[in-house]
């Protein structure tokens, strides 16, 4: 402490003293900026594997307990009110503040946290971290529960094991939370096994080198549609060296952006406390019950909403005449089809829709006048086009949608 | 700054605790003891917390969590539509909850608005009364004098955070049923490791307002009046706040102090989820650092002018 000593040059003492924040400042940066660039270029050294074996290692993977955080980040470039008008029209319904489509349907805009544990086949738990608030969906064998800690709602499923599964047909014997009610992707496996199940012939695989993902050892699987006219360019997937889990995808547009990226950022194999899948309803919770029969009904047309995200084009065919839904073409370049409604569509069941917190009310109802006005008027009717997803409303009112050019639609639609 | 504008009686009551204070420290040349430091340190805490202003502030933010109480009691017919401020549903259902929807009420704007006032003034507000001039007579250390007062501000914040946590345990007790708490997870916990929770929320919550003590120090070094430093440094808050909205600026929201500010609420889920609450901790360490070191660099320079 020497400053009186000093007191006629305080300004060149400002000017050393000033370096220290300065310098403070300069190694932040440099800590925050340069570590992840440094963790991500090395990526571990690992026995290599063929393309063929990573994916039947990956698609064989029999670890069934897992628990973690999975970080999801979507950027369709789709508004959020439309995603929540497409769920209502395709037949969401308003079921209160506890249903799970419309809330999983967020997932496909913006950043969101879910806290993830799986034993099983038949029992899962997702936590959807929000701010101040959180959404649960826990599935124990013939229990699904759904609770909203915003509105202190919940919704109880009893099914028979199985039946209230109707997903776990399509995708395969590993299922994961979230598929019991909803198709959105929850957690980087479902993802993967979306683009995974893909044949020799439409796609390439190629194994392109290691990373780290959630601190395991991963190979990292590049997924590439064959065919032109896919609007998705490269599907980027870790898969964990020991036991096959996807812990992250990537999927990536053909001009590079990112669309969506489900990865996990801690992760854990061990086998979760039994107590984690033993929810009953909160005190004081509004409790809606809904018999099995109902729960399934309900499923299969709000299957169709996410499926018209990113996924469209991989699942080829598996949901085909779900609700007046067709698919045309295979692999990366179908398109899905299905006649809109002339009257206004979600309005057969009051005013209730999923979603009800963005404002409804300055919309249009009728879903063709509303295309046109959000579309961009091309041969055979408007364009809406996002990040990946088109959708071709044609004049005589038919809607085609997938995640590939216009050119693809346009044929598919029969218009040129 | 003239001295014309301070009531003599204010000038002689902070001098003779000043005068305390360096006796205490002792008559050699700025020994830097532990000791000394704690003298200094107290009598900061005596000058914060003595000042009518420190009381009222704490005072209003103890009628903050007794009014949102009161509303939620008289309106508790239908508050299950989703909407009001948070944990809304869940304060009808559990009075501790109160605690918890009274801080995320009073974290953007009533907290940092008390520790601005607080921060802002402690050095400014000195350099205006003339009072810092008596203390830099003192050897006490422009860097010791630093610390002590940035250690009262963080003292402040805790006191300002309890004040809302009290007044809330209070009110929550007296207009609802205590009892099991439902986390927001689902998960049902009893009432004692509810009070645990709430212990360590309003500890991070207090640490997350040490970013904004460091902010205002600096800022008070800045400028020999307290008014402007208390005013920018909680119009400062203000701002960073509302480039937190900005879908835009999404690059560099990270790393704005308020950022992670709710991310309190992580800690009432069952697990606990410690990500956003330890990068918000981090953050106001890094902030601390920052603008410590700023302070710092430029308090131990300056002229003392007034």
């Amino acid at each position: 402490m020497v400053e009186q000593g000093y007191a006629h040059r305080p300004r060149r003492r400002t000017a050393v003293r000033a370096l220290v924040p300065v310098g403070v400042i300069a190694a932040a940066a440099t800590g925050i900026g340069l570590v992840p660039a440094l963790a991500s270029d090395s990526g571990p050294s690992l026995p290599s594997l063929t393309a063929e074996q990573l994916v039947a290692k990956a698609l064989g993977s029999d670890t069934q307990s897992l628990s973690g955080t999975v970080q999801v980040s979507a950027d369709l470039g789709v508004p959020t009110q439309l995603l929540g008008m497409a769920n209502g029209a395709l037949g969401g319904g308003g079921h209160g503040g506890a249903d799970p489509t419309a809330k999983l349907t967020e997932l496909l805009g913006g950043e969101h946290t879910l806290q993830v544990a799986v034993d099983g086949p038949d029992r899962q738990r997702v936590g959807l971290i929000e701010n101040l608030a959180g959404y649960e969906l826990v599935h124990n064998g013939d229990q699904v529960w759904a609770w909203d800690s915003t509105t202190n709602q919940a919704l109880h499923l009893t099914a028979p094991n199985g039946a209230g599964r109707p997903g776990a047909a399509q995708h395969g014997p590993a299922q994961h939370p979230g598929t019991p009610l909803t198709g959105a992707p929850t957690t980087p496996q479902e993802a993967a096994k979306l683009f995974l199940g893909q044949s020799a012939a439409t796609t390439s695989v190629t194994v392109d080198g290691t990373a780290t993902v959630a601190g395991q050892k991963a190979y990292q699987l590049s997924v590439k549609p064959k065919q032109s006219g896919s609007t998705i360019g490269e599907v980027r997937i870790s898969v964990d060296a020991d036991n096959g889990v996807p812990l992250a995808v990537l999927v990536k547009s053909v001009d590079g952006g990112k669309v969506l990226d489900v990865h996990f950022s801690s992760v854990s194999f061990a086998k979760p406390d039994a107590k984690t899948f033993d929810f009953k309803a909160p005190k004081g919770a509004k409790v809606t019950e809904r018999p099995a029969a109902d729960a399934a009904e309900q499923h299969r047309p709000s299957g169709a909403a996410p499926q018209a995200g990113p996924k469209t084009g991989p699942q080829s065919g598996a949901k085909t005449g779900a609700d007046g839904v067709d698919v045309v073409g295979a692999g990366w370049t179908s398109v899905l089809s299905a006649k809109l409604p002339s009257a206004p569509a979600p309005t057969s069941d009051g005013t209730a829709v999923p979603g009800g917190k963005h404002s409804r009310a300055s919309f249009p109802q009728d879903p063709a006048a509303l295309a046109k006005s959000f579309g961009k008027p091309v041969n055979g009717g408007s364009l809406i086009s996002t990040k990946v997803l088109n959708v071709l409303v044609t004049d005589d009112g038919r809607v085609f949608a997938g995640a590939v050019t216009l050119p693809v639609l346009q044929s598919a639609a029969g218009v040129k | 700054m003239s001295q014309a504008e301070v009531s003599p009686a204010e000038v002689s009551r902070t001098e003779v605790s000043r005068t305390e204070a360096s006796a205490a420290v002792g008559a050699g040349p700025r020994r830097q003891t532990a000791a000394g430091f704690a003298a200094l340190f107290r009598s900061e805490l005596w000058l914060t917390f003595r000042r009518t202003r420190t009381i009222a502030l704490l005072g209003i933010l103890a009628v903050l969590p007794v009014l949102i109480g009161v509303v939620v009691r008289i309106e508790t017919g239908d508050s299950s539509n989703g909407g009001g401020p948070a944990f809304i549903a869940q304060v009808s259902q559990n009075g501790l909850f109160l605690v918890f929807t009274a801080l995320a009420l009073a974290l953007p704007i009533f907290l940092p608005m008390t520790v601005g006032v607080v921060a802002g003034d402690s050095i400014a507000g000195e350099a205006a009364t003339g009072t810092l001039r008596y203390l830099l007579v003192a050897p006490a250390g422009r860097t010791r004098l630093l610390a002590a007062k940035f250690t009262a501000g963080l003292v402040f914040c805790l006191a300002a955070t309890m004040a809302v946590v009290v007044a809330a345990v209070a009110t929550g007790a007296a207009l609802f049923p205590l009892g099991e708490v439902t986390l927001l997870s689902g998960d049902t916990i009893g009432l004692g490791a509810a009070v645990v929770r709430a212990v360590l929320v309003a500890g991070v919550v207090a640490l997350s307002l040490s970013g904004l003590v460091a902010i205002g120090l600096f800022i008070s070094t800045l400028t020999g009046s307290g008014i402007a430093a208390m005013a920018t440094t909680v119009g400062l808050v203000i701002t960073v706040q509302i480039l937190d909205t900005f879908p835009q600026l999404h690059a560099i929201q990270p790393f704005l102090f308020t950022h992670q500010w709710l991310s309190f609420g992580d800690l009432l889920r069952q697990p606990m989820h410690w990500d956003n609450v330890l990068q918000n901790l981090g953050l106001q360490a890094l902030y601390v650092a920052v603008f410590g070191s700023a302070a710092w660099a430029r308090f131990t320079s300056r002229d003392i002018t007034a």
